[in-house]
């Protein structure tokens, strides 16, 4: 029997993730109840990684339980002035780098390579020594470096191979052994995911293995490669996800000033991750503040699904 | 010639739009970046360049924009949901910014940027310095991507003397660089910028091919209402204006309505939005 990977936030997060974690968080299908998760523990010292770690990062800047990024776009977590100070003191270290360099070098952990030649970067202040060896960060030499192609001799910059110890995701469905089913563009997920060494997803439905295995061109990684799957309805709210609901504007609109103003953002964590224990009570608080007719807002109405069919047929009884 | 009516009532990034959708080719691979090129691109698409293909870096290949009236609203950043529905592939990062942009299939890439410089240089990470900066942005995401590797660009940026300066702040994003046959010698492809969509105008790039020519930025066309004299003096360098100095045609009636179906809200159409 292939074994069951379903447990809680509370175990997975407690079980898989160290202070000090290298941690992916995603770029789309953004995994905001682990990540609240993490807060609750209050974990410590993660260093956040992803092509663009999205504002569902700030929370975890602000609480200190992130205190690295390397990343291609701070993005929404640098709206407010609450993370740029962060950033200013040195309370959090930054490398930057471009969407494309973080998915070659989650691709070159994933393909077990020690590095990967790209043409990003040339022409730019990036590889001033500035830049590399700016007083914000950590990595100095071991940031990239410029090189030749050993054949043509053609410009290239190196990329070091990038392994997270640890990538969370939100997905859509996966089955109980955590072969994970994902639609929607993937961003940089695949190959965050392969070089990472443990894998948390939580999933908005949990499926029979042969739903899966009836369609597994959708699957995006192979179980053995995930280590929990955590049944999660709304598990990326108030982000959206592909075919179950849209982006909560109305949710958002009320956290402005957020990474701004630390009271509205103690507040603000107070009720929706502290006050909760889990995404359920979380949701149960969301409907007791905003109605059902909210959160029924924002789901996906009407479905929108293939039209025409799809056959993994085969002739099973050949003859010669 | 067919006699069109101009819209009255459009705001400043409608017109912003419309001068950049007019600049997309037909039959040409885009790729849209954050913000207004996720309206400007769908909307010359249903208009104007019906052959061209429309791409984002989170992994959407060759999106049909549907009928307004059944999509009821378009997107509104580059991994929206509306994206998904009418694309003909739906991959992810390394098709795109890898096989897509690195293999050399993108034609147009429609960025935004804070600050520019004359040779098209741009900079999304930082006002000021480095190390201390006044004010810290959110970085490039594949704006550099973009710009090293695609071949022309189109940028929208709002036209202040602090974002149109001599030399930006951290080339983020290489234009010129430092004029002709920069990009070559740095390994890039020798074309760079060849538009940009200010708050105030249309400015072009004095070169055919990135070796020829200046390389430096010029204007070309201005809004409605503006002055040659005052886009000079939003802009912190001695701006050359073109001999031939054209004004931007209004956004028509039909252009206005297609634009706010897809974005009903009006995120980011909406007056005092650039």
């Amino acid at each position: 029997m292939p074994r069951n990977k379903c447990m809680s936030a509370e175990e997975a997060i407690s079980q898989f993730v160290s202070d000090g974690d290298i941690t992916y968080i995603g770029y789309n299908n953004l995994p905001q109840a682990l990540c609240h998760e993490i807060i609750r523990q209050q974990k410590k010292n993660l260093t956040l990684v992803g092509a663009s770690v999205q504002e569902l990062a700030a929370p975890l800047y602000i609480t200190g339980c992130a205190t690295r990024t390397l990343t291609g776009y701070i993005g929404g977590a640098v709206g407010g002035t609450l993370v740029t100070e962060l950033m200013d003191t040195g309370q959090l270290q930054f490398e930057d780098y471009s969407n494309q360099a973080l998915t070659m070098m989650f691709l070159a952990g994933a393909l077990g390579i020690p590095f990967i030649p790209t043409l990003v970067f040339l022409g730019t202040d990036f590889l001033s020594e500035k830049c590399i060896n700016h007083p914000g960060g950590w990595l100095k030499e071991q940031k990239y470096k410029v090189s030749q192609c050993p054949f043509t001799g053609e410009q290239v910059v190196l990329l070091p191979a990038l392994k997270p110890d640890v990538a969370l995701m939100a997905a859509q469905r996966a089955d109980e052994e955590g072969n994970i089913q994902v639609w929607g563009p993937l961003g940089d997920s695949k190959w965050a995911l392969w070089a990472a060494k443990k894998v948390i997803v939580s999933v908005e439905e949990i499926v029979p293995t042969e739903v899966i295995r009836s369609d597994p061109n959708r699957t995006i990684v192979p179980s053995f490669k995930v280590s929990a799957v955590i049944h999660e309805p709304f598990g990326a709210h108030p982000w959206p996800m592909t075919g179950y609901y849209d982006i909560d504007l109305g949710f958002r609109a009320g956290a402005v000033n957020l990474y701004s103003d630390i009271e509205a953002f103690r507040k603000f964590i107070d009720e929706w991750v502290y006050g909760v224990k889990n995404r359920r009570e979380y949701l149960e608080h969301y409907v007791d503040r905003f109605g059902y007719g909210a959160l029924q807002a924002i789901m996906a109405k009407p479905p929108i699904q293939p039209t025409g069919t799809i056959s993994y047929g085969y002739v099973p009884h050949l003859s010669v | 010639m067919v006699s069109k009516s101009y819209a009255d009532d459009y705001t400043l990034a409608e017109l912003m739009c419309i001068a950049a959708a007019r600049e997309l080719r037909d039959g040409e691979n885009i790729f849209m970046g954050l913000g207004l090129p996720c309206l400007a691109a769908p909307i010359a698409k249903m208009l104007y360049v019906p052959n061209a293909q429309l791409f984002t870096e989170v992994g959407v290949f060759d999106w049909v924009p549907t009928d307004p009236t059944v999509m009821g609203r378009g997107p509104m950043h580059i991994f929206d949901l509306p994206l998904n529905v009418g694309s003909a592939m739906l991959g992810d990062m390394l098709d795109q910014l890898g096989a897509m942009m690195m293999g050399g299939h993108v034609d147009t890439a429609f960025l935004g940027g804070a600050q520019i410089d004359k040779f098209g240089n741009l900079n999304t990470i930082c006002l000021g310095d480095y190390h201390h900066p006044t004010r810290r942005l959110g970085g490039v995401g594949g704006n550099t991507d973009a710009a090293c590797l695609a071949k022309k660009v189109i940028i929208i940026l709002p036209h202040e003397r602090r974002r149109f300066v001599e030399r930006v702040d951290f080339v983020t994003s290489p234009g010129y660089i430092d004029g002709p046959g920069s990009r070559r010698r740095h390994g890039l492809q020798p074309q760079g910028p060849n538009v940009v969509i200010s708050t105030l105008g249309v400015l072009r790039f004095d070169t055919q091919d990135g070796d020829s020519g200046t390389c430096e930025m010029y204007l070309d066309a201005t809004f409605p209402n503006v002055s040659a004299a005052t886009v000079k003096e939003m802009t912190s360098w001695d701006l050359q204006v073109s001999n031939a100095l054209k004004q931007v045609e209004p956004p028509s009636v039909e252009e206005v309505i297609l634009l706010r179906s897809l974005d009903p809200l009006m995120f980011h159409l909406r007056e005092g939005r650039y």
